[in-house]
């Protein structure tokens, strides 16, 4: 079997609407250099460099990886680029896995950055994932897309409204306690029933925000890490999986997976649970940091992770089940909804999921624990990552 | 090969010129798939991932590897995508095997030339505060590089155009219908690149199967291409950081390549090799890089035909990026030519008896990202 691989270093912006004071570069560069010093190494000890950034439309600059080689330390290195859209954050923590549980490499560092809080408006940016002859016209975007996902599960499991807004408060609250939050103010659910509807079902505070900052993390060998003594949390459980491009693939006659569930989510998280031997995720699993960036897909996001039965996810949370406190956090830092700098988001549910199993995660901390999970999204919820670290 | 898990490459298909729009860029990557998997002589049941190498901005689409997915068969599979070059899907590719994770993998990567012009969409790829307003495109870059050597070595300009020649001939050769042993007409309009020295940018795919050496040996596999080395570098993000006569980043990619391999003279461990040559100028920096002439010796190997096709080490039989340029794949291409010839399936281009083979592949500004690959027809070494 391939050789461990432990987390040495984390590395995230305190995520804000816009970064004046830095460029994209110098963004890259502030995760990379937190996570260095965490991990206690220079950037001549990184052997190779996984690069983490999903459309270059949001940061305005083609192939704009290259105009990053310089902040990760790249030159003469290993170095490329991965994009699963907003999977891309935990695609690249795979990627830099690979590069160690293979053998080529005993010290790897993934990052990147985003501003999507400058890129104008991330819809008509994201509006250019789709098909340019047909689902562009409409115009589909990521909002609308998910709304067709809400819709769906309310009438396939009886979710309202009011279910929605109750993620919003418990994550609000959350991120109100986690200083890299980019929402931070609390929020009741009578507020967010009054916001504003984007595209119904979901409203203004059901959907994330446009971050900019930046996330890093270093990854190496057991090997390394012992020899170096250096203290680390484990990678013990990762897994893929995609879903069809078109979304007319997913709903009526002859669907290949419901709109209203994340059946390729689900299939990665089996995969990682069946590679960490998490066979109960209800028992097993400590918190969780569940990619959902509006309130609706934490639903499916929770019950694809095991941690409700299908269709069970609201009532749980009614009752208390996934806010600190309860028997399974679930994104304990406020998630996705609360900051969403597209390229590092599914990373910095990795950060933060390890943060979490090693004891470091401060106010927002969930006692004891010691086995979490993190997942991403990206595409038109297409690319779907998880990954299970233990302390 | 160092890996936990040794590999090799059991199919390839090259559709290095797709003519005209008459079918879509999904109906393409479905066709070169499809090519790969029957090269292989296996089936899309028997892929476990997949990684392609796709080009948002001249797709003109953002995240492309969304369209590419089903064609190449993602739809339930672990696919992910590597836009910094095609051939970072091999290496990724070679990395996910090699861990022992996955025991087939597909690597896909295309250039399309829809995009109104290919040197606009590049140069969005620069700074946006300095060097976009140049403007700089790739070609542009390539020919600053180009004229730094000329200017060290004057005598290089006769010197490429027998190297073009070589290549032209070359691909004339290896693809007939498709390259002309003439000189191309495309200027690029870039000083030193003089018509006839680069090719114009055309539309194509590439598609290969790799393989664990369990999945060979229960399957059968009678010819693999097995991955002896791999190697991988950038240069620095900004051009000006660069001296532009020297290629430090390939010279590294090659020492890692070459590590792995246990290969310690170059010159006589391959029997092929296939180098990036946007111009002949690379080629030249390439041969320096990899280990096989200094630029002392250029003119001398360039003169007694070294590296011609009947020379002891033939570069670029297939007439390489010179005489067929889809820019965004053409890296992938040249892997995917050495591995065809290790498994002797090359066709019209074809060396006999090959063993061993050297792939270079660069990408972005002035050969910025450089990746090497060293194939071999006998498995060889210990796993790590």
């Amino acid at each position: 079997m391939s050789q461990r691989v432990g987390i040495i270093g984390l590395g995230q912006s305190a995520f804000q609407s816009r970064r004046d004071d830095a460029s994209y570069p110098d963004l890259v560069r502030e995760a990379t250099a937190i996570a260095l010093a965490d991990a206690k190494l220079e950037l001549d000890d990184i052997e190779a460099v996984v690069y983490s950034l999903s459309p270059d439309t949001m940061v305005g600059i083609g192939n704009a990886e290259r105009l990053g080689i310089d902040a990760v330390g790249a030159r003469n290195k290993r170095f490329l680029r991965i994009n699963t859209g907003g999977a891309t954050g935990i695609s690249s923590v795979q990627a830099a896995y690979y590069h160690i549980a293979s053998g080529a490499c005993d010290v790897v560092l993934t990052a990147g950055a985003d501003k999507v809080g400058e890129c104008g408006d991330s819809q008509t940016v994201l509006n250019k994932i789709w098909d340019p002859t047909y689902e562009r016209q409409l115009p589909q975007g990521t909002i609308t897309m998910l709304a067709m996902s809400a819709v769906r599960y309310m009438h396939k499991y009886g979710m309202v409204e009011e279910d929605m807004a109750r993620i919003v408060v418990k994550n609000r609250h959350h991120a109100s306690l986690n200083p890299n939050a980019h929402l931070r103010k609390t929020t009741t659910v009578d507020q967010v029933m009054a916001s504003r509807t984007i595209a119904w079902p979901i409203k203004l505070f059901d959907c994330c925000p446009q971050s900019s900052g930046g996330g890093a993390v270093v990854l190496a060998s057991e090997k390394y890490i012992k020899d170096h003594k250096l203290d680390a949390v484990w990678i013990t459980g990762i897994g893929h999986c995609s879903e069809t491009y078109y979304l007319g693939d997913r709903m009526g006659r002859g669907f290949t997976a419901d709109h209203a569930d994340a059946y390729a989510l689900g299939n990665a998280i089996k995969r990682a649970y069946k590679m960490a031997g998490i066979t109960d995720p209800k028992k097993q699993i400590d918190a969780a940091e569940l990619y959902a960036p509006f309130s609706n897909t934490e639903f499916h996001a929770i019950e694809a992770a095991g941690l409700a039965d299908l269709g069970q996810a609201p009532a749980m949370l009614r009752e208390g089940y996934f806010a600190l406190g309860g028997p399974t956090p679930v994104n304990a830092s406020g998630g996705t909804l609360c900051t969403n700098a597209i390229a590092v988001t599914a990373m910095v549910r990795l950060i933060e999921a390890a943060q979490q199993v090693w004891g470091r995660a401060g106010t927002h901390q969930v006692k004891g624990a010691k086995r979490a999970v993190a997942s991403g999204n990206g595409g038109d919820h297409q690319f779907f990552g998880a990954v299970v670290v233990e302390a | 090969m160092p890996y936990l898990v040794r590999s090799g490459v059991i199919g390839a298909a090259i559709s290095p010129c797709v003519e005209g729009f008459q079918h879509s860029l999904e109906e393409v990557l479905y066709e070169v798939t499809q090519r790969a998997l029957r090269d292989a002589g296996i089936t899309i049941e028997d892929i476990d991932g997949i990684v392609v190498g796709g080009n948002d901005q001249y797709d003109g689409r953002a995240i492309s590897v969304m369209m590419a997915s089903g064609p190449v068969g993602g739809v339930d599979r672990d696919i992910i995508s590597t836009p910094s070059a095609g051939e970072h899907a091999f290496v990724m590719a070679t990395m996910r095997v090699g861990s022992g994770h996955f025991r087939t993998h597909l690597v896909v990567a295309w250039s399309p030339t829809e995009a109104d012009s290919l040197a606009e969409v590049q140069r969005l790829a620069t700074d946006p505060y300095f060097h976009r307003r140049l403007p700089q495109d790739e070609f542009g870059a390539h020919a600053m590089q180009a004229n730094v050597l000329l200017s060290k070595m004057p005598e290089l300009g006769e010197l490429v155009r027998k190297i073009s020649a070589k290549n032209r001939a070359n691909g004339a050769q290896a693809y007939p219908d498709l390259v002309s042993a003439e000189l191309p007409s495309y200027d690029a309009r870039r000083y030193p690149l003089e018509p006839g020295l680069v090719s114009a940018p055309v539309n194509g795919a590439v598609a290969l199967v790799i393989a664990s050496e369990d999945f060979i040996a229960e399957h059968g596999c009678k010819d693999v291409a097995w991955i002896a080395g791999q190697g991988w570098a950038t240069e620095a993000a900004f051009i000006g950081d660069r001296d532009l006569s020297q290629a430090p980043a390939l010279v590294e990619a090659a020492r890692q390549a070459y590590a792995e391999a246990g290969i310690s003279e170059p010159l006589s461990a391959f029997d092929v090799a296939e180098v990036a040559d946007t111009s002949p100028y690379h080629e030249l920096l390439a041969y320096e890089a990899l280990g096989l002439a200094p630029r002392a010796e250029w003119g001398a190997r360039v003169a007694d035909g070294s590296f011609g096709p009947n020379g002891t080490l033939p570069v670029n039989l297939s007439g390489g990026a010179h005489a067929l340029n889809p820019v965004y794949c053409t890296g992938l291409i040249r892997i995917a030519e050495i591995a065809l010839q290790v498994l002797g399936r090359a066709g019209r281009h074809q060396r006999p008896g090959v063993q061993a083979g050297l792939a270079h592949a660069a990408s972005g500004d002035a050969m910025q990202y450089n990746t090497v690959v060293v194939l071999r027809r006998d498995l060889q070494g210990e796993v790590r």
